[in-house]
């Protein structure tokens, strides 16, 4: 049985086509102005890989800020639910999941079959999402790649204001004047982010087994930052972004298996 | 009115200015309304007929201003109020008018926005803005305002109303326990009592005042006649019976239990029938929080029973809808005295507001809370605050705390007074919907 | 000759009385209708000063009677109090003639209130030693002092309330052929002299008269026969005996404070105590606050674990349950 989950990413589009839980191929295009041609192009780039074709997918399963745009989609599911779903699809022990997208960061409770028990999402603010990382990394005239690895050189973290990204940027200019290094300042950054998340988490209530998922995932910063804040250690999957539309194609089997009962 | 100088807040603003804007919010306002009942249309496809008088009065422009401005012309006193310690009881043995003036108009908080800062309370900065210019058109028809200071934002609220109407401010204790709450809160209703004599020229005799706790009575009764049916399985989706709630805030009582009466009729009809507004096995959720004013604040009960997979508003705690007539004044012997006491305390001691604090917690709150999400069956709690009210966003720990022990899934949802996060809000009501969900299928 | 007749008269009535209240109760019960649970109180204690009168007329069972009282208080409480002592009927009817011309009563600031709940204790005492302050009493006339109607009549002095206003044989008053007395005067008069006899009646019964039509049962707050039975239900260890309770429901009650107002006697523990069986010892049953109370479950006179009625949605039952 092949299915499809379609993540409407707020800043790209990303497309997993499972077969019978493998994952047979991926696919991603920037979400842009035109969100649904850039889903169409995701999903055939996807196809194209698994060298299937349309009528080949039994069910679409569509999820993300963007959902109703997609092209094709049978049905739809929350992030959140996405999110459970795929935590504990890598990790059976998996009890939460820390998804942080580009403009948004949420905290999911699931149990060993993928349910979503509670979630918790950042309120208010992008001061703990991608966009924040994007921001400061310009304030720094550092590429986004680097932000990381400079920041594991710091030997010790200057804190800043993680309220808001228009704070966070002049407190981080502010540090500039200091003349404080460039690894000092990535390091609080990652470290005022991974304050937010924590305080986030702590409200969901936090169990050992935590996954972390979302474009942010792939960065070494954060994650060091985020397992000092959190005291325990992260499980991460390979290619932590296509988790959301994972957990998309995993629930459009999901209702293929009810529908037949 | 005071001249430009005098006022003490509200600056001077160009007529022509008050007009544009006035004439776009209501057009805006107007839309809304009618997109708001289309939309409720469109989702429950057999809605009652009864529901058509509720429609045609919700219109805050329509059949019912003229009304009342038509009794105005006729010698009548309107009297309005701001929250629900105001006893109406005295105010219809008056032959007063009474109508509720809080304001539910997103567009005019960015008019209040001008005089106070956005951390304020919105429903307190759409009140302003409303009255920079003269939107509501019940505020403006109103001869006084009955203005309860239960929260810091009410009691400037009624400085800067005070330039325009003559406010009665009521100090509201508190603490419920102590005995002088009750003594004081007696002083300040006889105090009412008497402004309200004088304004009107009626003197509330016991024969008046009897009649018209009667006539309250039996709103009550059909109002909890309402709620009652919407125990069992639906017959009418959760933003018609708000919408008939509501109304009962600037309606007359007298009409408004008569169509009560007829609704319910129409609906214990439909149940002998098992004619449901929605599937039974919808997940059924339970709205506590902040005052919800139409028209605008329909934007979360649209997203509950709109959205994928969708969910009913079965009941709800708010001080805008189901706990506006829950309570009756009890009246032990009809003499002017316990009728007086009476009224006092019903509007003292029953009510769930947070502003009140106790050693135990406000286990008012609680109890009601409780009581209706085991009488109502309900699958999970959406506590909604608007920004700005220290005093619901604080009780949300402890009454989480609660809902924890009981295994009800409760989710904390903020906002303010603006369309633009309806998307932010989706995904999460969607979110919290399909959790319900999964809880019911279980 | 006259006597029994009245004898046989009042054996018929309190006969026909009291089947008619168990009709009334068992009506109630079924059709829960909880509002008229005042008229049934009522007709129950007109019935009570009748079968009281036929009671007095055979003064051999009257011991028993009393008996039967004290022993019942162990289950009922306070119950004597408000269904069958003649001297509460007089005490409401008074309060309806108040009612009638829409006089207001007082209410006793709570501290006041609670103070005098522990005078009654005292006054209790006092008159059980009364009669050995009096006179000089033999070792051997205590047990006759306590539990006989000997000369010092302590225990009529509990009965007091029992005395109807109207007794075939001798009483305080004559009037007209009929002896008339009203509830302590015989006590008073017996033990006062001279002048003080009338001063002292007409004092008693000018306090007692006035009082009810400012404060809602003033006397039933220190009677020494209510404080009696009360003692049993004071002590913790029977708080499992009250069969007949009032039951409370903590998640329905919303504080509104109805049931605080509407109790003649005052009693706050229904309003205080956060739920289950209802605790005080002032309590005498009048089921008033059950009756007002406009939430439906949330108090119930409750019997043996049986409810005997509920509180409603007062303002009118709904169709759907």
């Amino acid at each position: 049985m092949i299915t499809a989950g379609i993540d409407m990413g707020t800043q790209s589009i990303k497309v997993v086509i499972i077969k019978d839980g493998k994952i047979l191929s991926r696919g991603q295009a920037f979400s842009g102005f035109e969100p649904t041609k850039a889903a169409e192009q995701a999903f055939m780039e996807a196809l194209k890989k698994a060298k299937l074709s349309r009528d080949d997918v039994e069910h679409i399963t569509a999820t993300g800020a963007g959902a109703d745009m997609a092209p094709y989609s049978d049905s739809t599911i929350s992030v959140m639910g996405a999110d459970a779903q795929a935590g504990a699809y890598f990790f059976p022990s998996a009890r939460t999941v820390i998804d942080i997208g580009a403009e948004e960061a949420r905290a999911v409770r699931c149990d060993e079959k993928g349910t979503m028990l509670d979630f918790v999402v950042n309120e208010r603010c992008a001061a703990g999402a991608g966009t924040f990382i994007e921001a400061m990394a310009r304030a720094l005239e550092v590429k986004l790649e680097e932000m990381g690895p400079l920041s594991l050189k710091a030997e010790r973290a200057s804190p800043i204001n993680a309220t808001c990204v228009i704070f966070g940027e002049s407190d981080v200019i502010t540090l500039i004047h200091r003349q404080e290094s460039k690894p000092e300042i990535a390091r609080a950054i990652f470290d005022a982010m991974a304050d937010r998340i924590s305080s986030m988490v702590h409200r969901l209530g936090i169990n050992p087994n935590v996954v972390l998922i979302g474009g942010v995932a792939k960065d070494v910063g954060f994650v060091a930052a985020l397992k000092r804040k959190l005291g325990t250690d992260l499980l991460i999957p390979e290619e932590p972004e296509f988790a959301g539309a994972l957990g998309a194609a995993l629930n459009a089997a999901k209702r293929i298996g009810e529908s037949k009962e | 009115m005071k001249s430009n100088d005098e006022r003490k807040y509200i600056p001077e603003i160009s007529q022509k200015e008050i007009e544009e804007l006035r004439n776009t919010i209501k057009a805006a306002s107007i839309k809304v309304m009618t997109e708001n009942i289309e939309r409720m249309k469109k989702t429950s496809t057999n809605r009652p007929e009864a529901m058509q008088y509720f429609d045609e009065i919700s219109n805050f422009f329509g059949q019912r201003e003229k009304e009342i401005r038509e009794a105005k012309e006729g010698g009548k006193k309107v009297i309005g109020y701001n929250c629900m310690f105001a006893p109406i009881e005295l105010i219809l043995a008056a032959d007063a008018i009474p109508v509720r003036v809080g304001s539910g108009w997103y567009d005019a908080s960015k008019l209040g926005d001008r005089i106070v800062p956005v951390e304020v309370c919105p429903i307190i900065r759409s009140t302003i803005g409303a009255k920079m210019i003269g939107l509501s058109p019940y505020l403006e028809l109103s001869d006084a305002i009955i203005s309860p200071l239960t929260c810091d934002g009410m009691t400037k609220l009624s400085e800067i109303l005070a330039d325009y109407k003559p406010i009665w401010t009521m100090c509201t204790p508190r603490v419920k326990d102590d005995p002088q709450s009750m003594i004081f809160w007696r002083k300040e209703i006889n105090a009412l009592k008497g402004k309200i004599e004088d304004l009107t020229g009626v003197k509330i005799t016991g024969k008046r005042l009897r009649s018209a706790i009667e006539l309250r009575q039996r709103a009550t009764k059909a109002f909890r006649r309402l709620q009652d049916i919407r125990k069992g399985s639906p017959v009418i989706m959760g933003r018609d019976a708000m919408l008939v709630n509501q109304t009962s805030m600037w309606d007359d009582i007298k009409r408004w239990t008569e169509k009560t009466e007829e609704l319910c009729d129409e609906l214990e009809k439909r149940v002998g029938q098992k004619i449901w507004a929605c599937p039974p096995d919808t997940p059924r959720v339970i709205v506590t929080g902040t005052p919800m004013i139409w028209p605008d604040n329909w934007k979360l009960p649209n997203l509950i029973e709109e959205s994928n997979p969708p969910g009913i508003l079965i009941a709800d705690e708010l001080c805008s809808s189901d706990r506006l007539l829950y309570d009756p004044v009890g009246v032990d012997e009809w003499i002017m005295d316990d009728m007086i006491n009476a009224v006092a305390e019903r509007y003292l001691m029953t009510s769930t507001c947070p502003c009140f604090t106790s050693k135990d917690g406000n286990e008012d709150r609680i109890n009601w809370l409780v009581d209706k999400i085991k009488e109502f069956k309900i699958h999970g709690v959406i506590y909604y605050v608007v920004r700005g009210c220290i005093l619901y966003a604080m009780e949300y720990t402890r009454i989480k705390r609660i809902l924890d022990r009981m295994n009800v899934p409760v989710y904390y949802l903020d906002t303010e007074y603006t369309r633009e996060d309806v998307g932010q809000m989706k995904t999460r009501v969607e979110a919290f919907l399909e959790m319900l969900q999964a809880r019911v299928e279980i | 000759m006259a006597l029994e007749l009245i004898g046989d008269i009042l054996r018929l009535t309190v006969f026909a009385g009291l089947a008619l209240a168990g009709i009334l109760v068992i009506l109630i019960w079924i059709r829960n209708l909880t509002r008229n649970v005042t008229y049934l109180r009522f007709f129950i204690q007109a019935v009570s000063v009748i079968a009281i009168f036929y009671l007095f007329t055979l003064p051999s069972w009257l011991l028993i009677f009393v008996g039967v009282i004290f022993l019942m208080t162990i289950v009922t409480g306070r119950f004597f109090c408000g269904w069958i002592c003649p001297f509460g009927l007089y005490i409401d009817l008074i309060t309806q003639l108040r009612k009638a011309f829409k006089i207001r009563y007082r209410n006793l600031p709570e501290k006041l209130n609670r103070a005098l709940n522990k005078l009654r204790y005292v006054i209790l005492v006092f008159f059980l030693i009364l009669p050995f302050l009096l006179g000089p009493i033999e070792p051997w006339q205590w047990p006759l002092a306590l539990f006989l109607t000997g000369p010092f009549k302590p225990i009529t002095v509990l009965l007091g309330p029992l005395e109807p206003l109207i007794i075939p044989w001798k009483g305080g008053l004559e009037f007209y052929g009929l002896d008339v007395s009203y509830p302590y005067v015989s006590d008073i008069i017996f033990y006062s002299s001279g002048i003080f006899v009338w001063i002292n009646v007409f004092v008693f019964i000018a306090l007692t008269v006035v009082s009810s039509f400012i404060v809602r049962r003033f006397w039933c707050r220190f009677c020494p026969t209510g404080a009696s039975i009360a003692i049993v239900n004071r002590f913790r260890g029977f708080k499992w005996a009250p069969v007949l309770h009032i039951n409370k429901d903590e998640e329905k009650c919303t504080k509104c404070g109805i049931c605080k107002r509407v109790c003649p006697l005052q009693v706050t523990e229904v309003y205080e105590q956060k739920g289950g069986k209802i605790m005080t010892s002032m309590c005498m049953l009048c089921f008033r606050c059950v009756e007002m109370c406009p939430y439906e479950d949330c108090l119930k006179a409750k019997m043996a674990g049986k409810t005997v009625f509920k509180s409603r949605n007062w303002l009118g039952p709904s169709k759907i349950e």
